[in-house]
């Protein structure tokens, strides 16, 4: 069990994040859903170390996070060279570029990627390492269908295989429904509703999230 | 005119002993400064861009109002610094090669850290919140950070170079053009058009522009490079 405290995150008096604290056990899925505006992104970089939350407090203490932000950096190197920074292992290297149907592209200038092939690019780099706990921020916002399909797969056998609490924040409910254990929904700065992938997307019990997956849903 | 070109070009095929001297001196006076200021400026220009502190706005404002300091005006104060009255007479600096540096590293260092807190600054945020989701240690992400910036940082290097190489103000002041010691190139024409010898200023003109389409080219090939 990976604890995560309270957390409360203003802005000139604006409260943007107002988080109740958790436990987060390891070797699941955690799908975090909400509109635009409703905390999910300053979530996902509290809990990376991105920013601090108001008490300014150091969340995790020998415990390895690993964070994929919503806009993914490609080093000027080639592709294979930017996933091997997240790494050594070379043949670790080539099984994801092959899984992620990347490794036709593994000697291109990273730069010259598409913003998919970017992000499985990122993905496949951020999942050379080991880490406790590992946060995705909308991995897949750039993908085509298929791609998103096999990274959701990826995603899937890198929990298992290395045991971490995976944290993906998506806007897409199809998504969340294919690969979450669980349901983290957000609304306006607040944990509106926690609880089994079932339950929150199936039998929500609070009326915003009810909304919420009555418009999305649909 | 023509007359003046063709001796010109004469004067540099038979690698005139004057000539080769102001080369020399300029050379010498421009890659040292150049350097020097890319030792100080780089460092500075990491932090500024890479890097949030307090009073990080007030060093960009000074930065920017060195930036465009007149080289007369740094002349001044450098000549006044280590005149027979100032407070460094001792070091006998006055009218050497030495004190040209000083005196181009002082206008030209602003330049490299102008250019690479700019480049800096526009990729840093995004350079460190990639390394930091991977676990990386503050000296792999600066690591990465400047391998980012390579071509900026010769380019701004290349800046800086030409700017010192055709500099005139500041080095006359405190070099006193003194032809065999301190005389470069922009020193040696003015000193030359005036007296009336024009081929050696022809000469002179002719490599300076030379020098600095050079530069001009490696800055444009460092740029399309960047851009892909």
């Amino acid at each position: 069990m990976i604890k995560i405290p309270p957390l409360k995150k203003t802005y000139s008096s604006r409260t943007v994040l107002d988080f109740p604290g958790t436990d987060l056990e390891k070797g699941r899925i955690y799908a975090v859903i909400g509109s635009n505006g409703s905390g999910k992104s300053t979530f996902a970089k509290i809990l990376s170390g991105m920013i601090k939350d108001d008490d300014k407090q150091k969340l995790f203490k020998d415990i390895a996070v690993g964070y994929m932000p919503q806009r993914n950096y490609s080093f000027r190197m080639s592709v294979v060279r930017n996933i091997l920074l997240g790494g050594k292992d070379p043949s670790l290297a080539n099984e994801l570029m092959e899984r992620l149907k990347i490794s036709h592209l593994k000697d291109k200038r990273a730069k010259s990627l598409s913003g998919g092939e970017t992000a499985r690019m990122a993905l496949a780099r951020l999942m050379m390492g080991k880490y406790d706990i590992v946060i995705l921020d909308e991995p897949t916002s750039a993908m085509d269908m298929e791609s998103s399909l096999l990274t959701e797969e990826l995603i899937k056998e890198y929990v298992k295989n290395t045991n971490c609490a995976l944290i993906l924040i998506t806007h897409s409910l199809q998504q969340a429904k294919r690969i979450a254990d669980d349901v983290l929904f957000f609304h306006k700065g607040s944990l509106l509703e926690y609880g089994s992938a079932e339950k929150v997307l199936y039998e929500p019990e609070n009326a915003e999230t009810k909304k919420f997956l009555e418009f999305y849903g649909s | 005119m023509k007359t003046s070109i063709l001796k010109a070009i004469e004067l540099i095929l038979s690698m005139d002993a004057e000539l080769i001297d102001i080369l020399s001196v300029t050379a010498k006076m421009s890659i040292q400064s150049s350097l020097i200021a890319l030792l100080i400026g780089l460092p500075i220009g990491i932090i500024l861009g890479g890097y949030e502190f307090p009073g990080k706005n007030i060093l960009l404002i000074l930065n920017r109002t060195l930036m465009g300091t007149p080289p007369v005006v740094c002349g001044l104060i450098f000549y006044m610094l280590f005149s027979g009255v100032g407070p460094f007479r001792h070091l006998k600096l006055l009218f050497t090669v030495e004190i040209m540096v000083l005196a181009q590293v002082f206008l030209i260092t602003p330049i490299i850290i102008g250019n690479v807190e700019s480049f800096i600054s526009t990729i840093a945020p995004n350079v460190k919140e990639t390394a930091k989701g991977l676990g990386f240690s503050h000296i792999k992400t600066l690591f990465l950070i400047i391998n980012e910036s390579v071509y900026q940082i010769f380019s701004a290097y290349l800046l800086a170079f030409s700017r010192s190489i055709a500099e005139v103000g500041a080095v006359s002041m405190v070099g006193g053009a003194i032809s065999w010691k301190t005389n470069v190139m922009t020193t040696a024409i003015m000193q030359y058009t005036n007296r009336g010898n024009f081929t050696l200023g022809v000469a002179l003109g002719m490599i300076l522009l030379s020098v600095s389409l050079i530069v001009n080219i490696i800055i444009s090939i460092m740029q399309r490079r960047l851009s892909k």
